[in-house]
């Protein structure tokens, strides 16, 4: 059976409020580096500097979700109301056809009724749009941060004694990324599948 | 809307969903609860249609829709479950418990996949996941076809209409203060329930259980002590007061 597009949205806002989560996590770890790239003087400076880069793409990701996360739930909330209104409409339909005697005092509210569904498909049609279009942006915040993990693990390997803590930083980059590669994997699943 | 987790250990949790700041002026608020244990989860008086698209994105923050088994509709109120139209398409394979007076009323809110299980007048245990739940009996209060539900393990009593008060989004999750609450909660608990005996009988049975939280569908949940206070105060309480 096809996926109501109202829970579909709805999952793919719920997507995306896991990888803002996640990407909380990911600014705690820059915090985390940071701290330890300056406990480690001169010979963490290059890892010290991507930190910077890892707090920023923190920041540009949990704004990214929060706003992916807002059109979802609103295109969420325009799936209900066009379900609702189509609803109606096609109870309208059926009356038309019944040519009723009175059946033209109703003319006003069903063609309302049809102008309504026809503004939220479209504004339906557009949302989905605009979230392929972020979720697409999202994929390119995914590949800035495996960049940075790379470039954390080659910083790492020189820092002497603090090499072992600098790549379990390096590794939870790592990790991170890649959980929110999945949730955007899969928000975009939900989108690509059959809808009603 | 505002989601809060109330009890959690491990897989079973407790989460209560209100509060919402971008709802319609003019719809009463509600508390709708989510119990989940293992691989299922139900959702209690899961609220008007209204609500539906904002509850919706705030249950699934916490559970996939194919972990949500079932619903429960304390009794026939749109505000509890008017919603259930579109439940019926975005969960088509849940069970929905309600008492069994009320079914040919709720299947006019549109429900074609959702299966309806009839709880018994005496009401009924069932099994989520890894815990039971009770669906216990408390007809005319205020609905003469009425349940509560409670969950020994979490030791929480969903309580529906009772310790219910209409408060605005600000209002805390917790009582603060019992005195300047029970003053609140009086008229609503006077004109709502219909039965002093109905009434009286529900508390000797809540006394019976073991209960650290009252979660009501209305405004503040109440912990420890109050539900004592609370009990106390109820039963000196006389209600149905519209016809005197």
């Amino acid at each position: 059976m096809a996926t109501p597009i109202f829970v579909t949205a709805a999952s793919i806002a719920a997507e995306l409020h896991q990888a803002m989560l996640e990407a909380k996590g990911l600014a705690l770890t820059a915090k985390n580096a940071r701290a330890l790239a300056v406990r480690a003087g001169s010979k963490t400076v290059g890892f010290k500097a991507i930190t910077h880069f890892i707090d920023e793409l923190a920041s540009d990701i949990i704004r990214q979700s929060q706003y992916i996360n807002g059109v979802s739930e609103k295109l969420s909330q325009h799936a209900v109301s066009l379900w609702r209104s189509d609803t109606a409409a096609r109870k309208f339909e059926w009356l038309e056809s019944q040519k009723l005697p009175h059946g033209d005092s109703l003319y006003d509210a069903m063609h309302n009724c049809y102008s309504e569904r026809e503004k939220l498909s479209l504004m339906l049609s557009r949302g989905l749009r605009e979230l392929e279009a972020q979720l697409e942006e999202g994929d390119k915040h995914i590949r800035t941060a495996n960049l940075i993990a790379t470039s954390s693990k080659v910083e790492a390997s020189s820092a002497g004694d603090f090499r072992a803590q600098l790549e379990v930083i390096a590794q939870n980059i790592t990790t991170t990324a890649n959980q929110i590669r999945q949730h955007l994997t899969n928000a975009r699943r939900l989108l690509n599948q059959k809808h009603s | 809307m505002q989601a809060t987790v109330i009890y959690e250990d491990g897989d079973h949790r407790w989460i209560m969903f209100g509060r919402d700041p971008n709802k319609s002026e003019g719809i009463i608020d509600t508390n709708q609860y989510l119990i989940q244990s293992g691989d299922q989860a139900i959702l209690l008086d899961p609220g008007g249609i209204e609500l539906f698209a904002p509850m919706l994105s705030a249950v699934l923050k916490f559970v996939p829709t194919e972990k949500i088994t079932h619903l429960f509709a304390s009794h026939q109120d749109p505000d509890i479950i008017s919603s259930l139209g579109l439940w019926d398409q975005a969960l088509p394979n849940a069970k929905l418990y309600s008492p069994w007076l009320w079914e040919s009323f709720i299947r006019h809110f549109g429900m074609e996949r959702i299966e309806f299980c009839a709880i018994p007048d005496e009401g009924q245990t069932i099994s989520l996941g890894r815990i039971q739940l009770q669906f216990m009996p408390a007809h005319y209060l205020h609905s003469p076809g009425n349940f509560h539900v409670y969950d020994p393990k979490a030791k929480i009593l969903m309580s529906g209409e009772i310790g219910g008060y209409i408060e605005n989004n600000e209002a805390s999750l917790y009582v603060d203060n019992m005195t300047s609450h029970m003053q609140k909660m009086r008229k609503f608990h006077q004109r709502w329930l219909p039965s002093n005996e109905a009434k009286q009988d529900w508390i000797r049975r809540v006394r019976q259980l073991d209960v650290d939280i009252m979660a009501p569908q209305h405004g503040c949940l109440f912990q420890n002590q109050q539900v004592s206070e609370f009990l106390n105060w109820l039963e000196e309480l006389p209600v149905g007061i519209a016809v005197r």
